[in-house]
């Protein structure tokens, strides 16, 4: 006598199965989302032409603080690590992975949280900064160290230190001019 | 790296047939495997083993030749440094003042550039045969929350669009008179604000619409999920997953508890 769509599961009026799902809200995803296929799309793209390391110079890092800065320590730890570790897997250097995800995302957390302290004054944002990066190009190194061994990992350091100094001050200069064009989108969460 | 490369090409073999997961599993496992193997020899077969698995593939020409110069460039230095911060051993080769470059920390940079190349290539195998939303797909049923894999494969699918954003405001400013490639390296990083800030301006724009449509779509309504396209293990799968285990299963029991060095 019951009459059954069909393809559905018999138990189909558990409570729990018609219940909403607890997700992360869809502003969240939809801001997280587009802050890390930024990122990615920043280092795999945007490469600073100059001589000295072949152009191998990317600004991913300016994103990453960016994130940080402007939406906080959860979004720089998240997006600033899964996008530059997306972008190293599209890249094809998978096995490096797991410490850029390290690297930027302590990167992202450590500029994140000093850079909001005291509502974000500048000096905090410029401290956030460079502690940020210096976690970054220790992370780096220690990485560097167990696969390629100490002579290469020390050569790539003024390589890191020269990205996390470029990348730290577009990634300030960026981050206080979107802070003001922000009120004009108002689904965005400002606050997270 | 200039522009935008996605490193899967379309096939029909083997590997493209291949769930994902098992692909994923295997490719963690042979990482494994490949930090754990410490024989120059038995390393080369590995990578004879691995070059078997990128021809299966089928990948194109242009594309393994791009990967390769990329883990070249990681092998020649490698091999330069490794001995040179590496002085233990007797058979002295060479001395020049305090660097002392010995036999064994020469094989010691050869066999270590080898275990790089191993490593990426094993990666790279994976990305040629894999698209990106199988690989979403398969971290989801492998247990990832839902609402991270849609993030994932949300931001997969924005970044051609913001590659190509990226290289039309750069276009744009260039038309405008703005010159990237002149004057210091701190001037032309200045340059790229220029590129940066209508990029994510354009970025937030579509994150604002995005969480309307994703609101319009009902998204966690409820929770039970249903998928149009389902992962099946086939017994192929089932076989490489054997295969892959017993590869990394027997010289981790030849090295540990028979002490054979591998």
């Amino acid at each position: 006598m019951s009459t059954q769509a069909p393809g559905r599961p018999a138990n189909d009026a558990s409570a729990d199965e018609a219940a909403p799902a607890n997700f992360v809200s869809p502003s969240v995803v939809a801001l997280y989302a587009v802050l890390t296929a930024l990122t990615t799309a920043v280092t795999m793209t945007l490469a600073v032409p100059f001589p000295p390391t072949r152009g191998f110079f990317n600004l991913g890092d300016s994103m990453v603080f960016f994130s940080a800065l402007a939406f906080g320590w959860r979004a720089g730890a998240i997006c600033g690590g899964v996008g530059s570790a997306a972008a190293d897997v599209l890249l094809g250097y998978g096995y490096f992975a797991p410490i850029t995800l390290i690297s930027k995302g302590t990167e992202g957390f450590v500029a994140g949280a000093i850079g909001k302290l005291r509502g974000g004054r500048p000096w905090a944002r410029v401290l956030g900064v460079a502690a940020g990066g210096a976690c970054m190009v220790t992370g780096y190194f220690v990485g560097e160290t167990l696969y390629y061994g100490v002579g290469p990992a020390l050569a790539e350091v003024p390589v890191n230190i020269g990205q996390a100094v470029f990348g730290g001050t577009i990634g300030l200069a960026i981050s206080y001019v979107i802070l003001v064009v922000l009120k004009e989108f108002p689904r965005i969460p400002s606050r997270l | 790296m200039t522009g935008f490369v996605d490193l899967y090409t379309e096939g029909d073999t083997v590997l493209h047939r291949m769930d994902p997961r098992v692909k994923i599993f295997a490719v963690l496992m042979l990482t494994l495997l490949i930090l754990m193997i410490s024989s120059l020899v038995h390393l080369l077969i590995l990578l004879a083993f691995i070059a078997l698995l990128v021809a299966l593939g089928r990948a194109p020409f242009s594309k393994v030749s791009l990967a390769l110069r990329f883990v070249l460039r990681v092998m020649i230095m490698i091999v330069i440094l490794w001995p040179i911060f590496d002085p233990s051993g007797t058979p002295v080769l060479a001395t020049l003042g305090p660097v002392r470059i010995t036999e064994p920390g020469v094989m010691r940079g050869i066999t270590n550039a080898v275990r790089i190349c191993c490593l990426a290539t094993v990666w790279y195998v994976l990305m040629f045969t894999t698209p990106q939303r199988d690989l979403v797909r398969a971290l989801v049923k492998l247990g990832v929350r839902f609402d991270f894999g849609l993030t994932l494969s949300i931001a997969l699918r924005f970044l051609p669009t913001f590659s190509a954003t990226v290289e039309s405001i750069k276009d744009a400013q260039r038309a405008r008179g703005m010159e990237f490639d002149k004057g210091s390296p701190l001037r032309r990083s200045r340059n790229y604000i220029s590129v940066l800030i209508p990029t994510i301006i354009s970025a937030l724009r579509t994150a604002d619409t995005l969480s309307l449509a994703l609101q319009s779509r009902a998204y966690g309504a409820r929770r039970h999920r249903t998928y149009l396209r389902e992962l099946k293990m086939r017994a192929s799968d089932g076989v490489a997953l054997a295969v892959v285990v017993a590869a990394f299963v027997m010289p981790a029991v030849a090295k540990f508890f028979l002490k054979v060095p591998v």
